[in-house]
């Protein structure tokens, strides 16, 4: 006869190789950082939009046989119809009917990850280990809010309280009638007195500010090419992911420039493409201009990132520094991306190797940075780089 | 809760062993273990067995099957069971008694085909379950080693877990490399023509992949040689129930459907048994059911040859043996099996080939070539070059590797060899190197 065990452990025995696997899972995704943004609209997207995102390596692979049309198969069918030439499934949608798994089932396993932006948002800055980062790069602007605090018996008449001033006089009447100082039958009115006088009482609380800005500035002349433009983007989605993951409210500006600058909108910014020169200059003195009209530092706080190939006609230099300065006085933190992919000629550009890197170094501190992107393999790095955390 | 206790399993486990018994089955003892859901997900992620070594796939395992039985795409599995002795096999709290008890009869006929049938002669199942627990202790022990640690460990499995089907087929022992040379060698001083250079490596075509690491690979270190043969011998046991899925899940529905019909159960559970019953063994349409396929070829050869011979079929035979030597036109016609492939011009997948005259015999061709290990790629080492670079080749039969696939693993293979490997194939009746 057989032996039954009933245990009282509950011993949940997956849980370590669970916590591997989704330690693998956070790596996938940002290493497939790149992916995701190549054909999402994302900046400005509502957080709850879900992407797929093909989370690659930890699929477990074997020796597989192909779908190809050498590759027959065998199914059932009992009561069905059936002649050959039939056509039973589409190629581009999953196998028709998949047996049982025995360690040797074909095919495509897919591991397309559904997510929403939130989460993904999550998934990525939760696993930076940003050290101090509260303290030292999102220290917020404060400003004073004023709050309701209960309620006082003295105080300005706009602030007198009806309600509970009435309430305070019918409790002294109550009182009245039951001590029998007042009847309501004889005594016409029980007039209100001083003491039922209620006012409001506000305090002035020191509030953070949870209000961001950022501008995304892009030079967007002949010399950037898709694949810049592509790098750009990718990076610009990072960081309005994660500001937008540290902010309760946040917008975007973007500003596209070439010797001109022009406040764009996020399809036009990542599409543009117009011939000319450029003036990097152009794209802070609009910002700043922007900024003074419609986000005023004292309640907003102030992001601007500036991608550009690092050219820049030389004349302007002096006035790029002058706006640049300016603009990062005001923001929480100004990053300049120079993006140069690698293999092309473009490293001996006309401008004869002066970039705007080393233009800028004057600048450099801990609130403006430079950044030089090669490829879309440097996004990660440069990102984790940019707000001082380790990977 | 539950609308049983212990004892009632007790008592209907007496019933249904001494039907069992009287029918001539010949089972392990077995060792029920009840447990809930979530930790019967919890066994199914590591095979059933009670210990594995830790690895991140079995996480990953865990978390599909609880997504989808959350989700409702899946129920789970009435049973479990592992090859052992004695059996171990587990009853979920949530079942109804007289799923227990179908499920128990269940049990019986695998545990009686654990112990029969000849493929299972060499898995050794009374030490099964200590040889598990045991290399979960030894993996432990690396990853634990701060010269070793969890990231070597699992990068090493990583890759092993890519080629660990690609080991010895057959249940006869491998002969080594050093023993056939010994015997080519011999035969060259007679005088024979043995049709290799007596210097190459391998001599024969070698089909154990990781039994020609641990031989030939110079640069392991013990841990790692411990490693691969942890997750050989792993494969070693279970190949023998790849190569028997559908006899082994025929046999036990045979039985538990043989003998819950003579137990003569009150009609409270035989109704809900009958349904459950035709949930299990139903045709998966356009795939193949293991459990309908085994059901009813084993229903058929007991109607037409009887009890007798049906034994001796659990005995002797493993599926691809089975299908080629008992599955016949009626039967065929009858499951209505067809054969079909992806048609590129019209990017679907069309039947190319129906169970009639003169259509069954490529059909039946085509599921005996799918079913078992041979759903497997069958690799082998083709040479190790004197320079260290391996060369694996591939026993092409007609169906081609998938490319995305066979990269990544040759680069795992590569990993592990720790020098240049290749591999080559026939891809479109190309020859194809990769």
């Amino acid at each position: 006869m057989s032996i039954f065990k009933e245990h009282k452990t509950t011993a949940d025995r997956s849980a370590s190789d669970r916590s591997r696997h989704k330690k693998k899972i956070e790596k996938a995704i940002r290493e497939g950082i790149h992916d995701i943004v190549a054909d999402e609209s994302i900046i400005g997207q509502d957080g709850k939009k879900k992407i797929k995102i093909p989370v690659k390596g930890i699929k477990e692979y074997r020796f597989v046989y192909g779908d190809n049309d050498t590759n027959k198969q065998v199914g059932s069918a009992p009561g069905k119809n059936i002649r050959k030439g039939q056509q039973i499934g589409r190629a581009d949608k999953k196998k028709p009917g998949k047996g049982d798994k025995a360690g040797n089932e074909a095919g495509e396993e897919y591991y397309d990850v559904e997510i929403s932006l939130e989460e993904l948002a999550a998934y990525l800055f939760d696993s930076l280990n940003l050290p101090d980062l509260e303290k030292k790069r999102f220290t917020n602007i404060i400003g004073e809010k004023m709050k309701r605090h209960g309620y006082r018996n003295q105080g300005i008449r706009p602030r007198l309280d009806k309600k509970e001033t009435l309430k305070k006089k019918l409790k002294r009447k109550n009182a009245a009638k039951r001590t029998g100082t007042y009847n309501e039958d004889e005594d016409e009115r029980f007039p209100f007195h001083e003491s039922d006088l209620r006012y409001k009482f506000i305090t002035e609380t020191p509030k953070e500010n949870s209000n961001a800005v950022i501008f995304f500035m892009m030079d967007v002349s002949g010399s950037m090419g898709v694949q810049k433009k592509f790098i750009a983007r990718s990076f610009f989605f990072l960081l309005y992911q994660f500001l937008r993951y540290k902010y309760d409210k946040i917008e975007v500006v973007f500003i596209a420039h070439t010797t001109e600058a022009k406040e764009v909108s996020e399809e036009e910014f990542f599409s543009r493409g117009q011939s000319g020169g450029t003036f990097i200059s152009a794209a802070p003195e609009l910002a700043v201009e922007i900024m003074n009209k419609r986000y005023h530092p004292s309640s907003w706080n102030i992001y601007a990132f500036h991608g550009s190939d690092g050219d820049n006609w030389t004349e302007d230099n002096e006035k790029a520094l002058d706006y640049t300065q300016r603009l990062k006085d005001k923001s929480q933190m100004y990053g300049f991306i120079e993006i140069k992919p690698t293999g092309g000629q473009e490293w001996m550009s006309w401008s004869g190797g002066n970039t705007m890197m080393k233009v800028y170094i004057p600048l450099v501190d801990n609130k403006f940075k430079t950044i030089l992107l090669q490829s879309k393999d440097d996004i990660w790095p440069a990102f984790v780089k940019l707000f001082g955390g380790m990977q | 809760m539950s609308d049983w206790t212990v004892k009632e399993l007790e008592e209907w486990d007496e019933r249904v062993c001494n039907v069992a018994a009287d029918f001539g089955l010949d089972w392990f003892p077995i060792n029920y273990d009840i447990c809930d859901y979530y930790e019967m997900i919890g066994h199914m992620s590591y095979h059933g067995l009670p210990s594995h070594y830790d690895h991140w796939s079995y996480g990953k395992s865990f978390e599909r099957t609880h997504q989808m039985y959350n989700h409702g795409q899946s129920g789970l599995p009435y049973e479990l069971i592992i090859n052992s002795n004695p059996s171990i096999a587990y009853l979920m709290k949530e079942n109804p008694l007289y799923l227990q008890v179908l499920i128990m009869a269940h049990c019986v006929g695998h545990s009686d085909f654990f112990k029969n049938n000849l493929t299972f002669e060499n898995t050794r199942p009374d030490s099964s379950v200590s040889r598990f627990r045991n290399a979960k202790k030894r993996i432990k022990s690396y990853m634990e080693d701060p010269s070793i640690g969890i990231d070597k460990v699992e990068d090493l499995l990583d890759n092993l877990h890519s080629i660990k089907y690609q080991v010895n087929r057959n249940s006869t022992a491998r002969i080594s490399h050093n023993d056939v040379r010994e015997e080519l060698s011999e035969r060259l001083k007679a005088g024979e023509d043995i049709g290799v250079d007596i210097n190459q490596v391998p001599l024969r075509r070698e089909y154990d992949l990781l039994a020609f690491f641990m031989e030939q690979g110079k640069h392991f270190s013990d841990w790692e040689l411990d490693v691969i043969n942890i997750v050989r011998e792993e494969s070693l046991y279970f190949i023998p129930q790849i190569k028997t899925k559908i006899m082994n899940e025929g046999w036990a529905s045979y039985w538990h459907y043989t003998i819950m019909n003579e137990l003569k159960l009150p009609s409270e559970m035989h109704l809900p048994f009958i349904k459950s019953h035709n949930q299990v063994i139903r045709p998966h349409l356009g795939g193949i059911n293991p459990y309908h396929l085994g059901f009813e070829m084993f229903q058929k050869l007991d109607k037409e040859f009887g009890r007798d011979e049906i034994f001796m079929i659990r005995e002797v035979f493993h599926d691809e043996s089975f299908l080629r030597n008992y599955l016949d036109l009626d039967q065929m016609i009858e499951l209505n099996l067809f054969s079909y492939s992806k048609n590129r011009k019209k990017k679907a997948y069309v039947i190319d080939e129906i169970s009639d005259e003169d259509g069954w015999k490529t059909v039946k061709n085509n599921l005996i070539k799918q079913t078992g290990v041979g759903g497997i790629p069958k690799m082998f080492i083709e040479v190790l070059e004197p320079g260290g670079t391996l060369v694996l080749g591939h026993d092409h039969d007609g169906r081609d590797l998938e490319l995305n696939y066979a990269n990544v693993v040759v680069n795992n293979v590569a990993k592990i060899w720790e020098d240049v490997v290749k591999l080559e194939t026939i891809i479109e009746e190309e020859p194809w190197e990769i």
